[in-house]
């Protein structure tokens, strides 16, 4: 250990680092018995969230090209390739029980279809059908942005029959589509239908 | 009725050991719920007030990081090590993208590194904020710790606006960082928050660190030697408070660091109060880097590397190899060792955690003798991660 050359550097001198101890100064602090706190009353006062903070996902259903590199780049893997009835490509359905909300996801999507917004709030009320609510395909921008006040948009998530899906958003809208399955390859039934469809246009082409 | 002799043998046949009875001791089970040790534990051999024997009880938080990133492409992991140390994530962030960028040899432009020296030193004054507010709380100074607490959430917002995240920041990407400065309001902001902390040391020194029961707890307890700091391979504030001049940013020197002036302060004592005048010093010195960095300003230029893999990042590619990059943190010298063998995972990543070198073996020594009183503010004093012990 001796041998080991030493690399001279600026080191702070001793009575610059040590410290006197005070039996007085301590009772300085009594000062701020007369300033104001820095805590908030929440829920009557509210901190400002950060412009891009990084919250629940939105997805543009029409550019979305379901390229699955979303699914692929999750840490957690909390990303699952949705086929839906009327579009062409799979979705990804996001899972927040997973979600680590590190928002590659949003980064490597090519054409800028999944993106984010700043909302957050993940809390419940413990019931089974509010716990449905975070796992779903993200709704278009504007749909996600209507409500200010940070809190997921869906208030409820009705299973109709055949695998048909209705989304209620807290306003009251909905929104309705059939789910056919899931995974990167289309689901077998429609996949014949959607062979026809192409054959189709390709003959009046 | 059992003999002790086939207990003992039965225990050894399933891999555990009994440990012998002992008429005048008894055994204490120091944490994990104890507020001090958070997520750690220590088995204590007591006799009356004063420890005899201390066993390290780790591995509550183990997850095997390191096996888990040879499962998960390049960048994803970006995503899994900064929770090895939850009150610095961008340490463990900045080594791993530091060794990729190595790998791939890249040459990171001067405005990421401008903002990767910054937001290194705005989570070193982070953690010591986080520690300040442990300690002042074990040493019953409660006001000091809330003032730490709440001077921690200005440096949050702050992150919060750069990186998208209050804690898990996942910012530091191989080959620049993910987003660009928002813009002169942040620096504006980062300027008037030094200020601020910068005047409020002194209110920490009048309270805390100046206060006289402060010393009449720490003074020449816990006390560490020199030679045996080495052995085990202390480093960081620790092995500085016994009287050994190391500091990786100026024996290896990375980002803007030789541009930077800065003193480093090393005490002889060894003991608590000496590594705690040695964080208390490092809080100012770190502010002053701050003041230093805002007054050259970011360059202009791209805050990432232009490269065609990183357009499709799944399957990102780094050519075989491997690399070390190692930075100081608040806790110490943390490194990163990533082999590669050009496919789109990694083969092996090392990391070199600063907690367990003191956080385990040196621990077991310096508690041997101490009064149970003093058992949470060494321990404190040592300013372990658990996290990172276990990994």
């Amino acid at each position: 250990m001796e041998n080991v050359k030493e690399i001279e550097f600026k080191v702070a001198p001793e009575e610059k680092v040590k410290k006197k101890p005070s039996f007085l100064k301590p009772w300085l602090g009594l000062k701020y018995l007369f300033k104001k706190p820095v805590t908030i009353k929440i829920p009557y006062e509210h901190t400002q969230i950060a412009e891009k903070y990084r919250g629940f996902h939105t997805l543009n259903w029409k550019t979305c090209i379901g390229c699955n590199m979303c699914g692929q780049i999750c840490p957690a893997r909390a990303i699952e390739m949705t086929w839906i009835e009327g579009e062409k490509r799979a979705h990804p359905k996001i899972d927040y029980g997973r979600c680590t909300f590190c928002q590659f996801c949003v980064d490597v999507c090519p054409t800028g279809a999944l993106g984010h917004v700043e909302h957050y709030i993940l809390t419940t009320e413990w019931k089974e059908e509010e716990l449905e609510l975070f796992d779903w395909v993200p709704l278009p921008e504007e749909k996600v942005r209507k409500f200010k006040d940070y809190r997921h948009p869906l208030a409820k998530i009705e299973h109709l029959e055949d695998g048909k899906v209705r989304y209620i958003l807290r306003d009251g809208e909905a929104v309705e589509f059939r789910i056919l399955g899931y995974g990167l390859k289309p689901p077998a039934k429609p996949r014949a239908e959607e062979k026809k469809e192409s054959g189709e246009e390709k003959k009046t082409e | 009725m059992v003999s002790q002799q086939e207990l003992v043998k039965e225990a050894r046949e399933n891999g555990m050991e009994l440990l012998p009875l002992e008429k005048d001791t008894y055994e204490l089970f120091f944490g994990p719920q104890h507020m001090a040790t958070e997520n750690y534990s220590l088995i204590l051999k007591m006799d009356g007030n004063r420890v005899v024997k201390a066993i390290a009880n780790p591995g509550f938080l183990h997850r095997g990081f390191e096996k888990l990133a040879e499962y998960r492409p390049w960048y994803t992991n970006i995503a899994l090590f900064l929770r090895v140390c939850v009150p610095e994530p961008d340490v463990p962030e900045a080594i791993y993208s530091m060794a990729v960028d190595e790998l791939m040899g890249w040459e990171v432009p001067e405005r990421a590194q401008w903002i990767r020296t910054t937001v290194l030193e705005m989570a070193r004054v982070t953690s010591y904020l986080f520690w300040t507010m442990g300690m002042a709380f074990k040493l019953g100074v409660y006001t000091a710790g809330q003032w730490a607490a709440a001077y921690r959430e200005r440096f949050m917002a702050l992150f919060e606006e750069l990186t998208g995240a209050r804690v898990y920041h996942i910012y530091t990407i191989p080959g620049g960082v993910r987003r660009d400065i928002p813009g002169d309001k942040w620096l504006r902001q980062l300027r008037d928050t030094v200020e601020y902390l910068k005047d409020k040391l002194k209110d920490f020194d009048n309270v805390l660190f100046e206060n006289y029961i402060t010393f009449k707890r720490l003074e020449g307890i816990g006390v560490m030697d020199k030679k045996f700091a080495l052995e085990e391979g202390v480093t960081g504030p620790n092995l500085r408070a016994t009287g050994v001049k190391a500091d990786v940013r100026k024996l290896d020197p990375y980002l803007l660091y030789p541009e930077l002036d800065f003193e480093v302060p090393v005490l002889k004592e060894g003991d608590a109060l000496a590594r705690v005048l040695v964080r208390r010093f490092e809080i100012e010195q770190d502010l002053y880097i701050l003041e230093q960095l805002l007054e050259m300003g970011p360059p202009s230029g791209p805050y990432k590397v232009d490269h065609p893999a990183l357009k499709a990042l799944p399957r990102f590619k780094v050519p075989a190899g491997d690399a070390y990059a190692h930075v100081e943190s608040s806790k110490g010298d943390f490194g990163a060792y990533v082999v590669s063998d050009g496919g789109n995972k990694p083969y092996r990543v090392q990391l070199r955690g600063p907690s367990i070198a003191h956080g385990i073996r040196v621990i077991e020594q310096l508690l041997v003798g101490a009064r149970l009183a003093d058992v949470p503010v060494i321990l404190v004093s040592l300013d372990n991660c658990p996290p990172d012990i276990d990994r």
